[in-house]
C-alpha cells in the first residue's frame, strides 16, 4: 500500500544554457496525492511533462513499480499508467460523452461497458446537463471537469494536473477541487502542479516544492481532520508560500 | 457573338436532356470521382507525415510539392504522355488514350493539391491535440486519425480544391485522352471542342454543367462530413 | 471507431478505387480502331457523318483523335493511333519515306480559301490568284492570322508567302496564334483579320465571325487528303487490319460516295478523289 509507486531516479532537462530541472531521488508512494508548487518559471510543468513523455529531457530516468524505465524513449506502455491534463485542456471537436469516452474507445472497451464507464463519469464530474452542449461553449471550469472526466474514467495509475484550478472563477475552482479530492483510489497517485490554497490545504496532499530546479522542503500530509474539512485551517500551523514555514520535516521513505 | 443570346440558347440545350451531352459528363463525373478515391487517402496520409513526422529530406519533399503545385496540367499531360506512349516506357500497358489514362493524370494533379492542404491543415492544429491523444494512450495512428478529425474542415478544403482542380482540367486530359467522342471526352475537353467550332452556347451550357456538378459533388462531401461523418 | 478500422477503410477505398481503375475497359469495344486526323476535318462534321456507316458495317469502333496535322503525323510514328487521315503533302511523303506508314491513297479533297474582315482593307476580294492576294496583304500590312501549329493549313500558308517574295515572321501584322482552325476563325473575327482556312472547316463553323470568303478558286489552293495506314512491320499490334479496312471502305465506291453526300447548309464541302488519278 504504500510502496513506491514511482521513483524519479534522475532528471536533468536544459533550455539553452539555463538548467531547469536537476531532480535526483524524488519517490512518489501509491495512494497519495502529492501537491507540486513553485514560482512560475520554477519547471512544473516541465517536470509534468516529461514525466508523461511529451517533452524530452537531457536526462531523465525512473523506476516504475519496479521497473527501470527511461523517460527519454516513453515507452508504449507506460502511457496508459499515467495521464497528464494540461492546464488549459482540449477538448476535442465532438460531443462531451464523446470525449469521456475517447480513451475507453481506444483501448478497444466494448459499447456497452463504455457507455456504462462514460454515463458513471459523467456523473461524477457532474456534468450531465452539459451533454448536448457543444464543446467550445463550455466555460473553463466546464471543460477542465469533463477533462478530468476523461482522464479518470481510464483508471490511470498517475495523474499529472497541471494548474487544474488556474484561471477558474471559485465556484468553478471549488466543484474542480471537490474532483480532485475524489480523483484517485487507494492505488493510484496524483501529482497537481499549482498555486491554488486549497488544493494544497486539502486532507491527505503531501507538498512538493520545486525551486532551483530541484525539490525542496517537503511536507508530509496533514492528519485527515474528518469528513467536512474542506478550506478550515487548524490552529496548527499553516502551509503559506508566502512564510514557507514548514509543518513538520520529515526524512525521506 | 451576343452574349445574351448565348447564354438562353444554353439552357435551351441544358434542359433539353441531349444524351451526348449526358455522355460527356458522365466521363468527367467516372474519371474525376475515381482520380480523387485513389488519391485522397494516400495523399493526406502524406500531408500528415510531412506535417508531423522528422525525416531527412523533409523540407525538400515539401518544397518539391509546393513547386509541382504550380505545374501547368498540360506539363503533366505530356510527360505522361511520353510515358504511356508505345514509344515509352509504359507502352506497352496500351493505356494512352484511355479513361484509364485520365485517371492516372488527374491522380497526378490531385496529390500535391492534398497534400499541401492537409499539410497546412494539420501544422495548424493545436499542439495540445497529440498531447492529449497521446496521453489518453492512443497509438500514432489513433492521433494522426485523430488529429485529422480535429483539422476536418481543413481537410475537407484541401478535398474541394483538388476536386476542383481536376474536374476542370484540360491540359492533361486532351494530351492522355484524345478527346474522342464518348469515351475520353470529359466536360473541360468538350468545351475546348465545342468553343473551337464556334458553338459557344454549347461551350456555355457544358461549363454550367460543371459549376453544377462542382456543386453537387461539394455539397454531398459536404453533408456527409457533417452528419455521419468523423465522430 | 478503432484506428485500425478507420485505416483499414481508408485503404479500401483506395484499393476499391485502384480496382475500378484497372477493372476500367481500356477500350470501349473488342474491335478498336485509332484515327488520328486533323481538328478541322473532325470540325467539319464530316466523320462524324459518314463513319457510323463504316463502323455498323464492320463491327468497328473508331476512336477519332482529332489533333495538328504534325501531331497527327508523330502519333502515327509513334504508334499511337492505328491509321492516319490528313492533309499535309509535303509532310506524308516524308512520313513514307522514313517507313512510318503504308498504303497511302487519296481519299477526297477541298479547297483553302482566303478569309477577311467584310471592310476588305487590303482589297482582294474576288481575287482568283492567292499569290496575289498574299502580296496584297503583306504590302497593305494587314493583319494577318496564321495557325502557326504546322497544320496542313499552316503549311500551305507558308508555302505561299515565299511565292509573293514575303517574309512575314516578326512583322507587326503577322500573327501566329498557335490555335486550331475553329479559334484563329474566332481570332480574325475579333481582330478584323485575313486568314487562310479550308472551306470545310468555314463553312461549318458555328459562331458569326463576320468574316467573309475573299479570294478562292485558285489551283494552288487545292487541299488534297490522304488515307495512311501506320507500319504494321514497326508495331505488330497495331490495328492494320481494322486500319486496312477503313482504307478500302474510305476508297470504295460506298466510302466515296458517303463523303459526296456529305452537306453543310446544302454546300458539298469535299469532293471524292480515289478514283480519280
Amino acid at each position: 500500500m504504500n510502496e513506491p509507486l514511482l521513483v524519479i531516479e534522475a532528471v536533468t532537462k536544459r533550455f539553452g544554457a539555463r538548467t531547469v530541472l536537476d531532480l535526483a531521488g524524488l519517490v512518489l508512494h501509491a495512494g497519495r496525492s502529492y501537491a507540486l508548487t513553485g514560482d512560475n518559471g520554477a519547471g512544473k510543468t516541465t517536470l509534468l511533462r516529461v514525466m508523461a513523455g511529451l517533452e524530452s529531457a537531457e536526462l531523465a530516468r525512473a523506476r516504475y513499480r519496479g521497473r527501470d524505465v527511461d523517460l527519454c524513449a516513453y515507452p508504449e506502455w507506460l502511457r496508459r499508467e499515467v495521464i497528464y491534463v494540461h492546464q488549459h485542456p482540449y477538448l476535442f471537436r465532438t460531443s462531451v460523452k464523446d470525449n469521456i469516452g475517447y480513451g475507453l474507445r481506444v483501448r478497444g472497451t466494448p459499447r456497452r461497458e463504455r457507455e456504462r464507464l462514460v454515463h458513471e463519469a459523467v456523473r461524477w464530474a457532474r456534468v450531465e446537463h452539459l451533454l448536448d452542449s457543444p464543446v467550445h461553449r463550455l466555460s473553463a471550469g466546464e471543460k477542465q471537469r469533463v477533462a478530468l472526466a476523461r482522464a479518470r474514467v481510464l483508471k490511470p495509475r498517475l495523474f499529472l494536473l497541471d494548474e487544474p484550478t488556474a484561471n477558474l472563477d471559485t465556484e468553478s475552482r471549488q466543484q474542480t477541487v471537490a474532483l480532485i479530492r475524489d480523483l484517485c483510489d487507494s492505488d493510484g497517485i496524483a501529482l497537481i502542479a499549482c498555486h491554488d490554497q486549497e488544493i494544497i490545504q486539502l486532507p491527505g496532499i503531501c507538498r512538493l516544492h520545486l525551486q532551483g530546479g530541484q525539490i525542496e522542503r517537503r511536507w508530509s500530509p496533514l492528519p485527515a481532520r474528518g469528513p467536512t474539512d474542506a478550506g478550515s485551517a487548524g490552529e496548527n500551523v499553516r502551509h503559506g508560500l508566502a512564510d514557507g514555514l514548514p509543518l513538520q520535516p520529515v526524512a525521506n521513505d | 457573338m451576343d452574349w445574351l443570346s448565348t447564354t438562353r440558347q444554353a439552357f435551351w440545350l441544358l434542359f433539353s436532356g441531349d444524351p451526348d451531352l449526358w455522355a460527356i459528363i458522365f466521363v468527367s463525373l467516372k474519371v474525376s470521382l475515381l482520380a480523387m478515391l485513389i488519391a485522397s487517402p494516400v495523399a493526406i496520409g502524406i500531408g500528415y507525415l510531412l506535417a508531423t513526422a522528422s525525416f531527412r529530406g523533409r523540407k525538400l519533399l515539401i518544397q518539391l510539392n509546393q513547386g509541382l503545385l504550380a505545374s501547368p496540367t498540360v506539363v503533366v499531360g505530356l510527360v505522361l504522355y511520353l510515358l504511356l506512349s508505345r514509344q515509352g516506357i509504359f507502352g506497352s500497358l496500351h493505356l494512352l488514350f484511355t479513361r484509364k489514362a485520365m485517371v492516372l493524370g488527374q491522380i497526378i494533379i490531385a496529390v500535391p493539391v492534398l497534400v499541401a492542404f492537409t499539410l497546412a491543415a494539420v501544422q495548424g492544429a493545436d499542439p495540445r491535440v497529440q498531447e492529449t491523444t497521446l496521453s489518453l494512450g492512443a497509438s500514432r495512428l489513433r492521433t494522426a486519425l485523430t488529429t485529422l478529425a480535429e483539422v476536418r474542415f481543413g481537410v475537407m478544403a484541401a478535398v474541394f480544391s483538388a476536386f476542383g482542380r481536376v474536374v476542370s482540367e484540360i491540359g492533361c486530359s486532351l494530351m492522355v485522352g484524345g478527346n474522342i467522342a464518348g469515351f475520353t471526352r470529359n466536360i473541360p475537353t468538350a468545351i475546348a471542342l465545342e468553343t473551337s467550332k464556334g458553338e459557344f452556347a454549347e461551350g456555355v451550357a457544358l461549363g454550367f454543367m460543371l459549376l453544377a456538378l462542382a456543386l453537387v459533388v461539394n455539397f454531398s462531401l459536404a453533408f456527409l462530413q457533417g452528419e455521419g461523418g468523423l465522430r | 471507431m478503432a484506428a485500425g478500422a478507420f485505416c483499414a477503410a481508408a485503404l479500401l477505398q483506395t484499393l476499391i478505387g485502384v480496382a475500378l481503375l484497372v477493372g476500367m475497359p481500356a477500350r470501349a469495344a473488342a474491335q478498336d480502331l485509332r484515327l488520328a486526323t486533323t481538328t478541322s476535318t473532325e470540325n467539319s462534321g464530316l466523320l462524324r457523318a459518314i463513319l457510323p456507316q463504316f463502323e455498323t458495317k464492320f463491327h468497328i469502333q473508331v476512336h477519332v483523335i482529332a489533333v495538328g496535322t504534325g501531331k497527327a503525323l508523330k502519333l502515327g510514328e509513334n504508334g499511337d493511333a492505328d491509321v492516319l487521315l490528313v492533309h499535309a503533302p509535303a509532310a506524308e511523303l516524308a512520313f513514307m519515306a522514313a517507313g512510318h506508314g503504308v498504303d497511302r491513297r487519296k481519299v477526297m479533297h477541298n479547297d483553302f480559301i482566303l478569309v477577311g474582315p467584310s471592310a476588305d482593307f487590303a482589297g482582294i476580294r474576288g481575287a482568283t490568284d492567292v499569290i496575289a492576294a498574299f502580296r496584297r496583304i503583306a504590302d497593305w500590312k494587314a493583319k494577318f492570322i496564321s495557325r502557326g501549329d504546322n497544320s496542313g493549313t499552316d503549311q500551305m500558308e507558308k508555302s505561299y508567302w515565299p511565292l509573293a517574295g514575303v517574309s512575314p515572321a516578326g512583322q507587326p501584322w503577322y500573327v501566329s496564334a498557335g490555335l486550331g482552325m475553329g479559334e484563329v476563325l474566332t481570332m480574325a473575327g475579333e481582330l478584323q483579320a485575313y486568314t487562310l482556312t479550308d472551306r470545310g472547316t468555314f463553312a461549318a463553323y458555328r459562331a458569326k465571325s463576320g468574316l467573309q470568303i475573299l479570294a478562292e478558286g485558285d489551283p494552288r489552293m487545292f487541299n488534297p487528303y490522304s488515307v495512311i495506314a501506320v507500319n504494321p512491320a514497326k508495331y505488330p499490334d497495331i490495328n492494320y487490319r481494322g486500319a486496312t479496312e477503313l482504307s478500302d471502305w474510305i476508297t470504295s465506291a460506298e466510302g466515296q460516295q458517303a463523303i459526296a453526300a456529305f452537306r453543310i447548309d446544302g454546300e458539298q464541302v469535299f469532293f471524292a478523289d480515289a478514283q480519280s488519278r
